[in-house]
């Protein structure tokens, strides 16, 4: 399945069933909610019509609230998982029958680790929607991502930083090397121009900045490495325009490295994805159709940078 | 006071410029030192590659001889810069034509040893195309820090000269013409 009009004609014969009894179970949900907050109001005016005392007042508040959470969590984890297995996990393998998913897992965490995208240092590493298998010859998996920095301040609340939220995706790249190249987007370039590229060259974590002939690609990114010639080696003037082309499809934030003969790939999103919709209808295309291209934007990724083209001496 | 901070800064500025230039310097002799490295590898191929299809090609023979006969030159080690990329760049064109010729031969294009020896072959130019960018960057880099102020006169001072920059060879741009290359 590649094209929107396949999708829809999917939509129509295999996924509206589904998306039936789903949304009766959302509206159970929905049902639960709903009474729930109903419940959590009327114990505390019913326990003050009677004007117990404050401690009686707590021993039946209690309990009712905890137990509305306790429930309205178990049923929506339940009608997620459902979703998940019954929507998410049914386009995936329309798109590609090869794949795997699985709803709970996220990529390895060292692998994120690995891949030395995020110079920021983050303590909490989270993810699900993880798809895993091989696209031609090349292997590939992704999950969604969200890594974040959590510390507690003097009051002992928790404050959390995002370092990364969005598709994390790693894939065997169809040349070998032995170095580090990142290619990071470019924001000092774009903002001071010159001076910006000036000092982009002092960046000294990030190893050698090296300068790209590409005058397009040089202004969407920025190139750093170890080996000024294998960055060039591995980023050849047609996986520059590539890469390029998969940015503006993409449309956000675009970070890649190459390290340990794979290709890592972080694309910055706001949203949570995957998610099903609780407050409004699933019987819509809209949804579906937005599921459809942050996967299809994933498993593409592998001829979208052309790495079934294997003719170099790696298989 | 004053006066000896302005000379400070001026000083430190001159050694600043004058270790960006010889830096700059370098990396172009660097560069050019591992493209002739990966031009090398590629050399050292050739025995192998005409070992492997020679028995195959019958009309390609003139070729073949010439390539190894280019090889021999290669090796021999002495030639100039000039005579070196004159050297490689009809190394890529006779490359090219057999690679092109390779089409006519089923049973070679099958064969395991020719296949691995075609993957060695596309990795070492794709290097070489690699550094041939990496040396134009160090080449461009240099160059401008020679003409630009105000390193521009510290460079004269140091005598340090224009380099050019790689050029593919009029002969590479066209797109290669195997009956002429076969005929000769």
């Amino acid at each position: 399945m590649k094209t929107i009009e396949e999708l829809r004609a999917y939509y129509e014969t295999d996924l509206l069933p589904t998306l039936t009894v789903l949304d009766r179970a959302r509206k159970k949900v929905l049902l639960g909610l709903f009474v729930g907050i109903v419940i959590s109001v009327i114990a505390p005016i019913i326990a003050l019509y009677f004007s117990f005392g404050s401690v009686v007042l707590m021993a039946i508040c209690f309990p009712v609230w905890i137990g509305v959470i306790i429930y309205l969590s178990i049923s929506t984890g339940k009608y997620k998982k459902s979703f998940k297995v019954g929507i998410i996990e049914q386009i995936v393998r329309a798109i590609d029958p090869n794949l795997s998913y699985d709803a709970s897992k996220a990529v390895n965490k060292s692998h994120f680790t690995h891949s030395e995208l995020f110079k920021k240092s983050w303590n909490e590493y989270k993810g699900d929607d993880y798809v895993q298998g091989m696209v031609g010859k090349t292997s590939l998996e992704f999950s969604e991502v969200h890594a974040q920095h959590v510390s507690t301040d003097s009051e002992g609340r928790r404050q959390a930083s995002t370092v990364f939220k969005g598709l994390f995706l790693v894939a065997d790249f169809n040349k070998s090397f032995q170095g580090k190249t990142f290619v990071l987007p470019d924001t000092a370039e774009k903002l001071f121009g010159s001076i910006g590229s000036m000092l982009q060259s002092w960046n000294a974590a990030r190893g050698e900045l090296v300068k790209m002939e590409d005058v397009a690609f040089e202004k969407e990114f920025v190139v750093y490495g170890d080996d000024q010639i294998e960055a060039r080696y591995i980023l050849s003037t047609s996986l520059m325009e590539r890469i390029l082309a998969y940015k503006k499809k993409s449309n956000r934030p675009v970070r890649l490295s190459f390290i340990g003969n794979n290709v890592h790939v972080a694309i910055s999103y706001k949203k949570s994805l995957f998610e099903p919709r609780i407050f409004r209808s699933l019987l819509n295309f809209r949804p579906i159709q937005e599921y459809f291209e942050d996967l299809s934007l994933a498993i593409d990724l592998v001829e979208d940078l052309n790495l079934n083209t294997r003719i170099w001496t790696k298989d | 006071m004053v006066i000896g901070i302005i000379v400070a800064v001026v000083l430190l500025s001159f050694a600043f410029m004058y270790n960006g230039l010889v830096r700059k310097k370098n990396q172009v002799e660097n560069v050019f030192a591992s493209m002739d490295a990966m031009l090398k590898k590629r050399t050292d191929l050739i025995p192998n590659l005409v070992s492997a299809v020679q028995q195959y090609m019958q009309h390609e023979r003139e070729t073949l001889n010439e390539l190894t006969e280019m090889r021999a030159k290669a090796v021999s080690g002495q030639l100039s810069a000039d005579e070196k990329i004159a050297l490689q760049n009809q190394f890529s064109r006779a490359l090219g034509g057999i690679m092109v010729a390779v089409e006519n031969y089923p049973d070679l294009k099958a064969d395991q040893n020719f296949i691995q020896l075609q993957s060695s072959l596309n990795e070492v130019e794709e290097q070489i195309s690699a550094a041939r960018r990496a040396y134009n960057a160090a080449v461009t880099s240099y160059n401008n820090a020679i003409e630009m102020l105000p390193t521009n006169i510290l460079a004269s001072m140091m005598s340090y000269q224009r380099k050019n920059v790689f050029e593919i060879s009029e002969a590479e741009r066209k797109n290669v013409d195997v009956k002429g290359l076969f005929k000769q």
